[in-house]
C-alpha cells in the first residue's frame, strides 16, 4: 500500500500547483504549441538536425557523437571518463537507459547521482518510477530509511532535513568531481546548444565544477534553434509542477572567455571540455512511424502519469524503467520494441488531455495494441 | 498471446455468426422494449449492452482458462445458455424503458431493431483488433443500410464511441447520438447526495460530461465532488475494457477507483453498464445508473433518497 500513499501524495502536490501555474501563466500554452511545432519540423527531418547539431557543438569547441546503441553510448561515453575518477551525475533518463551509471562504476569510477531523487534510488539500488521523479515510490518515511545509509542518525525527520543529507554528502563530490555528465532537456540544432532546466542547483554544478562536462541525451531533444530549445525546458518544468524553475542552463561548448582583447580563448572557469552523446536507440526507427513518431514529442514533464488509473496502482511495475505510466507505455515499444504495456491501457483518456504537447496517447496505444495482436 | 489469441478467434466467430460478441439469446436483448415501433429510421440502439454485461465477467474469468484447452474454441456457441439472472435482467430492463420513457417526454420519437440489432463491435476496438473492428464495421454499415437506418441513438458511451469512431474505416453518414444529448430533464425530482463516477468515454473522448451533471444538478441531486477524485482532468477509469485481458489488473483498477470514490459517499451515480458491473463488488454502498434515478412509465414516480 505504500506505493498508494507515495502517489496519492504526489498527486495532491502536484496536480493543483501544475494548475495553477498554467492558470497565472497562460503564455506557456503558446510556448507549449512552438516547442510541438518545432519538434515536429526536427522528427520529420531528423537526419539533417543531428547533422546540423553535430556541427554546431564542433563549431563551439565542443565535440558530438551518434551514438546508435546504448552499447555505442557506453563505449563513448567510457573513452571519455576512462578510469579512477570521480563522476558526478546531474539527473539523466537517457543515461540510466544507456546504464552509463553502472557501467562507469564497474570500469572502476566513483559515480554518484546528484539529483536527490536519482540519489535515492541508487542508494536503494531501485529503479526510477517516473520519468521526472525517480523516487516518486518513495514515501518520506521510506527516503528517511534510505538515507540511513549515508547518516544513521535520522529519524522523524522533515522532508527538508533529509535533502540536508544529500547536499552535505554530496558537496564534496560535486568538488572532487573530474567529470560531471547531465541529460539535456533540449538541444538547439543552430548553436549546438544544450538547455538544462533545474531546481535543485545540481545540474549547475554538475556542468560547471568538473573539467570535463558530457551531456548524454536523445536525438528527439533537438530543437531547431535556441529559442525553441529554452522555451522547450520552460513548458517542461511548468507542466511538471515547477514554474518558474530555479535555474536554466545554456551550455554551448567548453567554457570561454573573450575578455583579454575580446579574443575568445577556452577555457575559463568552467569545463576545459565539452561532448555532446546523442542516442538513437530506436528513436530514429520510430521518427519515421506513422503513428508512433508523435511519441518523440514527449518533454518529460512527467504529467501523463499522475492522471493514469493503470500507473496509478502499478506504478513501476508498468512498462520498462526509466519509461513507466502512459509515456513509458509508449516509449518501452520505441527503444524496446515491448508493446505489452500498452496492452495494459484502459483509455481512461486523462493523459491526452494534461499533456503539453498534445499527443494522443491513447490512439498511439491503440495503434501498439494492434500491432501486438498482429504479431 | 494465448489468452489474446483465443479472444480473437472466438470473438470474430461468433460476431460472423450472430452479430454479437457471445452467443446470445435475443430474448434478453429486447424484451425491455414495449411498445417501441419496430423499423429502421431513426432508432434507440442498445447493442445488447446493459442487458448482457452482467454476464461479461463470467467470460473474463472463463477466457485465460479456456485458452489453454485444446479445441475449446468448439464450445463457443453453448455461451448461448449463459444468461443474466432474473434480477439483472429486471435492472435492465428497467434502464432502457426509463431511457426509452425520457427520450419520448423529451418528444424524440424512434424505432428498434429488436433481435435484428447488430452488436457494435466496440470491444474489437477497445481491445486493440482493429483490423477485426475495420471488417466487422463494414458488416454493419451494411446491414444498417439493409434496415434503412439513418440515425442511431445510442445510451451507452462503448457504442457511442465505437460508432464516433466507424467514419475511420468506412463510408458512415449515419447520425449517431446519445440519449444524453437529446434528454433536457429527467422528469423527476431526487433528493439526496451523491457521488458520480465519470464515464472516460462519455467525458474525454465524446465531450458529454457536462450533459449528464445538467440533468442531475437540475433534478436537485446534490453531487459530492472532489477535485483531485472527480474532477475532468482527475477523475480515472473503472478498468473495465482490459478486463477480458488482464482481468487481475481491471479488478485492481476497479477497486482503487471505488475506494476513491468511497471518500465521497456512499451513494454511487454511474453512466454505464461497465462500470456499474466493475465498480458494484467493490464500492461501500448504494450504486445505481442515472436512468434508474429518472422517472419511467413503470411509474415509480418521484424518487425521494433523502
Amino acid at each position: 500500500m505504500s506505493w498508494i500513499y507515495a502517489v496519492e501524495r504526489a498527486v495532491r502536490n502536484n496536480v493543483p500547483k501544475v494548475e495553477g501555474i498554467l492558470k497565472d501563466h497562460p503564455y506557456l500554452l503558446d510556448l507549449a504549441a512552438k516547442v510541438r511545432d518545432g519538434k515536429t519540423e526536427v522528427l520529420r527531418n531528423l537526419d539533417r538536425y543531428v547533422e546540423e547539431t553535430i556541427k554546431a557543438v564542433e563549431r563551439s569547441g565542443g565535440r558530438a557523437y551518434l551514438a546508435s546503441t546504448s552499447e555505442d553510448a557506453r563505449e563513448i561515453v567510457s573513452k571519455i571518463v576512462g578510469s579512477g575518477k570521480t563522476v558526478v551525475l546531474g539527473k539523466s533518463m537517457v543515461a540510466y537507459e544507456a546504464g552509463i551509471r553502472k557501467h562507469l562504476i564497474s570500469t572502476g569510477n566513483d559515480v554518484w547521482e546528484t539529483d536527490l531523487g536519482e540519489f535515492l534510488i541508487q542508494l536503494a539500488d531501485e529503479p526510477p518510477s517516473h520519468i521526472i521523479a525517480p523516487s516518486l515510490h518513495m514515501t518520506k518515511e521510506r527516503a528517511e530509511e534510505v538515507m540511513r545509509s549515508v547518516d544513521p542518525e535520522l529519524k522523524g525527520a522533515s522532508h527538508e532535513r533529509i535533502a540536508g543529507v544529500a547536499r552535505k554528502f554530496l558537496r564534496e563530490k560535486f568538488v572532487k568531481a573530474d567529470v560531471g555528465i547531465t541529460g539535456a532537456n533540449a538541444v538547439a540544432a543552430d548553436t549546438g546548444s544544450v538547455v538544462l532546466v533545474e531546481n535543485e542547483g545540481n545540474i549547475r554544478m554538475t556542468t560547471i565544477l568538473p573539467e570535463v562536462h558530457v551531456a548524454v541525451t536523445g536525438v528527439e531533444k533537438i530543437l531547431p534553434n535556441l529559442e525553441l530549445a529554452m522555451y522547450e525546458a520552460l513548458v517542461q518544468a511548468a507542466f511538471g509542477g515547477l514554474y518558474p524553475p530555479s535555474y536554466v542552463n545554456v551550455s554551448s561548448g567548453p567554457s570561454s572567455t573573450a575578455d583579454i582583447e575580446m579574443k575568445r580563448v577556452r577555457p575559463a572557469h568552467g569545463p576545459k571540455e565539452f561532448h555532446l552523446v546523442l542516442l538513437d536507440n530506436g528513436r530514429k526507427e520510430a521518427a519515421k512511424d506513422p503513428v508512433l513518431w508523435q511519441s518523440l514529442l514527449c518533454v518529460r514533464c512527467g504529467r501523463c502519469h499522475l492522471h493514469c488509473p493503470v500507473y496509478r496502482v502499478l506504478g513501476v511495475n508498468w512498462g520498462i524503467p526509466p519509461f513507466t505510466g502512459p509515456m513509458g507505455a509508449m516509449w518501452s515499444a520505441v527503444i524496446y520494441g515491448d508493446r505489452r504495456p500498452a496492452m495494459m491501457c484502459t483509455h481512461s483518456g486523462g493523459c491526452k488531455e494534461v499533456c503539453p504537447m498534445r499527443i494522443d496517447i491513447p490512439r498511439v496505444l491503440e495503434e501498439l495494441k494492434a500491432r501486438e495482436l498482429k504479431r | 498471446m494465448e489468452v489474446e489469441n483465443f479472444i480473437r478467434e472466438v470473438l470474430v466467430k461468433s460476431l460472423n455468426e450472430y452479430m454479437m460478441p457471445f452467443p446470445t439469446d435475443k430474448k434478453v436483448c429486447t424484451e425491455w422494449a414495449q411498445d417501441v415501433p419496430r423499423g429502421g429510421g431513426t432508432v434507440i440502439y442498445t447493442g445488447c449492452m446493459y442487458q448482457v454485461t452482467p454476464v461479461s465477467d463470467l467470460f473474463n474469468r472463463a477466457l485465460p482458462i479456456l485458452s489453454k484447452v485444446k479445441g475449446a474454441e468448439k464450445l463457443y456457441p453453448l455461451a448461448s445458455i449463459l444468461k443474466p439472472t432474473n434480477m439483472q435482467r429486471e435492472r435492465a430492463n428497467r434502464v432502457l424503458r426509463s431511457i426509452a420513457s425520457m427520450l419520448k417526454r423529451n418528444g424524440v420519437q424512434f424505432n428498434y431493431l429488436y433481435e435484428d440489432e447488430p452488436y457494435s463491435g466496440t470491444v474489437l476496438l477497445e481491445l486493440g483488433y482493429v483490423d477485426e473492428f475495420a471488417q466487422y464495421a463494414k458488416r454493419v454499415k451494411g446491414h444498417l443500410e439493409k434496415h434503412q437506418v439513418r440515425r442511431l441513438i445510442t445510451v451507452d458511451p462503448h457504442s457511442y464511441y465505437a460508432f464516433s469512431r466507424y467514419k475511420e474505416f468506412v463510408p458512415f453518414d449515419v447520425e449517431v447520438v446519445n440519449y444524453l444529448e437529446l434528454v433536457k430533464d429527467l422528469g423527476t425530482r431526487v433528493k439526496g447526495e451523491y457521488v458520480i463516477h465519470d464515464s472516460c468515454l462519455y467525458s474525454r473522448f465524446l465531450g458529454i460530461r457536462e450533459n449528464y451533471r445538467s440533468l442531475l444538478n437540475n433534478a436537485g441531486v446534490k453531487l459530492r465532488e472532489d477535485p483531485f477524485v472527480t474532477g475532468p482532468l482527475t477523475s480515472m477509469c473503472c478498468g473495465a475494457p482490459i478486463g477480458p485481458v488482464r482481468r487481475d489488473e481491471s479488478q485492481k483498477i476497479a477497486s482503487y477507483r471505488a475506494y476513491q470514490l468511497n471518500q465521497l459517499g456512499d451513494k454511487l451515480i454511474v453512466v454505464c453498464p461497465l462500470c456499474y458491473l466493475a465498480l458494484s463488488p467493490y464500492f461501500k454502498g448504494e450504486v445505481v445508473d442515472l436512468a434508474e434515478l429518472a422517472y419511467n412509465e413503470l411509474g415509480t414516480g418521484q424518487r425521494d433518497t433523502s
